[in-house]
């Protein structure tokens, strides 16, 4: 799996929110999305699910566009986004079950999957509950097990950590660091750095819309010449005083 | 704190004018009109066939004015942030109620008034009552409504009981005694307890000022909750936004979802079917527009007039559906699902036909009840056959289509 972000440019409306964006995820790799509160993390991942058309520039995946073959497109991907958007008329079992008919998985195989994940986040006595009876945590774990369960080659994770326990962060990075040992990506954007820092393989660092820097921690700290002790915070930081 | 009040109530009207403009502009004029008219024509073949007084006359409109004088209560316009923002203000907020209470005596009198004229007809051919007595009771069931909305304001204060005595509780039965013993013996009994009822509670309500505490969370769900209903019948006719509407679980009804093959082309009408039978809004809406042409059907014998409430009907309810769809379309995770629109307009089709045919099946057999299996009765039939067939095969897919586009 390869995801290739080309020169991105698009937002909403008129307003060009990205300017020229280029990063790549390879298959295997774990990359951190990181920047400032608007700087462009969310637009980004939503142009690449699909939910804005880039004004410029190309998203590909495997070498193929949304604009080539939709269904084929969507079924690479699984997204868990930064707020929990359920249905309010279905229970917890009838998420799982949407979402088997809605990217054609396999019944039994994909419920084996998910009653694991569903007891890694002790939800597997809540099968029957509506989603106005779970807090935000929970629904939020929902989301992750109806992303996590489908067979996507690559994860799209906004702001996973927030509004998660600290036992279900963990466990959300085990699963994390599951899918990239078969072989899978994964896309986070996130303002927790010390745990990005820990566990992704690259970072994307955006700033105003564009690429600052990408790379691992190493070439990072070569790029901002930052001392060989300094972490991904101190990198943060003098990034965005670079605007001052 | 008047100020606040001024502030709030013309925003909240400015609400309410945007809403009814939207209502009067729809095809629900003709529906209104329709439905007045042949309730109108009902009441007078009703009046026509009565020839002299009945006995259960005066125990029917005592039991009309008796719900007349239910509608309207105090209508706060307080806000959930309030509670955390307002806060300081607690003791000044009884001028606000204030304001508020004169503000909302303005429904009761209309309902009161109207239900009194509309029932005089009624009162003075199937009660013999006489029309001095209709106006004697009427002012006093206004002046008996003002007093009782000093209730709607302790209730604010948690202060709605004598004793362990709920007050709406003894207040009604108050009425329903001073109704009964106006009716049957004196009217002027109505206008003189009306009156002492009001000073009372008048004098009650003032001590609130100073020593009241106010009960928030009951204050802002109680005003929640009108607001709900009001946007509820809003929404019958128009998109309000903001109205999420109750979800029940309806658990025996799940059996019929087993129709449903589950299989990727289904996904969405797995979605839909269930989304409908569980939300109260909708499957609200369904009941409430079946029944009531139901028993319009039932009531009325005019061909013209049946013919129209059978077509208007099942095209309205086919109408309302669409912001359901709507509604679902705004989920963003269904927009990532890898199946193409005309799987999505598929399948809310399917569930409309079901849906409509439910309700034609319903009303014809209304109209077989009615009109016995003759040719009047046949031709109102297909004629609602075709107005589901127009709803489901041409209007519905191209509104849809329209919508995702």
């Amino acid at each position: 799996m390869t995801l290739e972000v080309k020169e991105l440019t698009g937002g909403y409306g008129q307003v060009s929110v990205l300017k020229k964006e280029t990063f790549n995820v390879e298959g295997g790799q774990v990359v951190g999305l990181i920047g400032l509160n608007g700087a462009g993390k969310s637009t980004t991942i939503k142009h690449i699910i699909g939910l804005l058309t880039p004004r410029g520039g190309q998203i590909l995946i495997d070498g193929i566009s949304l604009h080539d073959d939709v269904e084929k497109y969507r079924k690479k991907i699984a997204y868990v986004p930064e707020m929990p958007i359920l249905y309010p008329e279905l229970t917890l079992r009838e998420h799982i079950d949407l979402t088997i008919m809605a990217y054609g998985l396999d019944h039994d195989k994909t419920w084996t999957n998910a009653t694991k994940l569903l007891k890694t986040f002790r939800l597997d006595n809540k099968l029957d509950w509506f989603p106005q009876n779970f807090s935000k945590g929970m629904k939020q774990k929902v989301m992750i097990v109806c992303a996590f369960m489908t067979d996507a080659s690559l994860f799209i994770i906004d702001e996973p950590f927030t509004g998660l326990d600290p036992l279900a962060v963990n466990d959300l990075l085990n699963i994390v660091e599951a899918k990239k040992k078969a072989g899978c990506s994964v896309l986070m954007s996130t303002h927790i750095l010390a745990t990005v820092q820990n566990h992704a393989d690259k970072f994307v660092l955006i700033n105003h819309g564009q690429v600052r820097a990408d790379g691992t921690l190493d070439q990072l700290k070569a790029k901002f010449n930052m001392q060989q002790d300094s972490n991904l915070d101190d990198i943060y930081i003098k990034m965005s005083h670079e605007d001052l | 704190m008047t100020n606040l009040w001024q502030e709030r109530l013309r925003r909240h009207q400015l609400d309410q004018f945007k809403y009814l403009r939207l209502i009067f502009n729809d095809n629900f004029v003709l529906a209104f009109i329709v439905l007045i008219g042949a309730l109108g024509f009902w009441y007078s073949n009703l009046l026509g066939t009565i020839h002299h007084q009945l006995i259960l006359g005066k125990p029917i409109v005592i039991l009309l004015l008796f719900l007349a004088t239910q509608v309207g209560g105090i209508a706060t316009l307080l806000e959930e942030p309030d509670s955390t923002f307002l806060l300081v203000k607690e003791k000044e907020f009884y001028k606000y109620f204030k304001a508020a209470k004169n503000y909302s005596v303005f429904i009761p009198i209309v309902t009161l008034a109207l239900v009194n004229f509309l029932l005089s007809a009624f009162a003075s051919r199937a009660a013999g009552m006489k029309i001095i007595d209709i106006v004697l009771i009427a002012i006093g069931l206004i002046v008996f409504k003002l007093g009782s909305l000093n209730i709607n304001l302790m209730a604010l204060y948690g202060q709605d009981h004598f004793g362990s005595l709920n007050m709406r509780l003894v207040s009604n039965i108050l009425l329903i005694v001073s109704l009964i013993s106006s009716t049957y013996f004196l009217s002027a009994i109505m206008v003189i307890v009306g009156v002492i009822y009001y000073l009372f509670l008048n004098m009650r309500v003032r001590p609130l000022e100073t020593s009241g505490q106010l009960q928030w969370k009951y204050a802002i769900e109680t005003e929640n909750q009108r607001m709900f209903r009001i946007k509820r019948f809003y929404n019958l006719f128009t998109d309000v936004p903001g109205v999420n509407s109750k979800i029940k679980r309806r658990k025996w009804l799940d059996g019929l979802f087993n129709f449903i093959k589950p299989k990727s082309s289904n996904t969405y009408l797995y979605l839909f079917a269930r989304g409908f039978v569980r939300n109260n809004e909708y499957i609200g809406l369904f009941l409430r527009l079946t029944i009531i042409q139901a028993i319009m059907l039932c009531l009325i014998d005019n061909f013209y007039i049946s013919l129209i409430v059978e077509m208007l009907f099942i095209y309205l309810v086919g109408f309302q559906l669409k912001p359901y769809f709507k509604e679902v379309m705004q989920n963003l995770m269904q927009r990532l699902y890898p199946i193409s629109s005309k799987d999505k307009i598929a399948s809310f089709t399917k569930l409309s036909t079901i849906i409509l045919s439910i309700q034609w099946i319903v009303s014809a057999l209304a109209i077989i009840y009615k009109f016995g299996l003759s040719m009047n009765g046949l031709i109102i039939i297909v004629a609602g056959a075709l107005v589901l067939v127009f709803v489901n095969y041409f209007y519905m897919p191209r509104q849809l289509r329209k919508y995702l586009n």
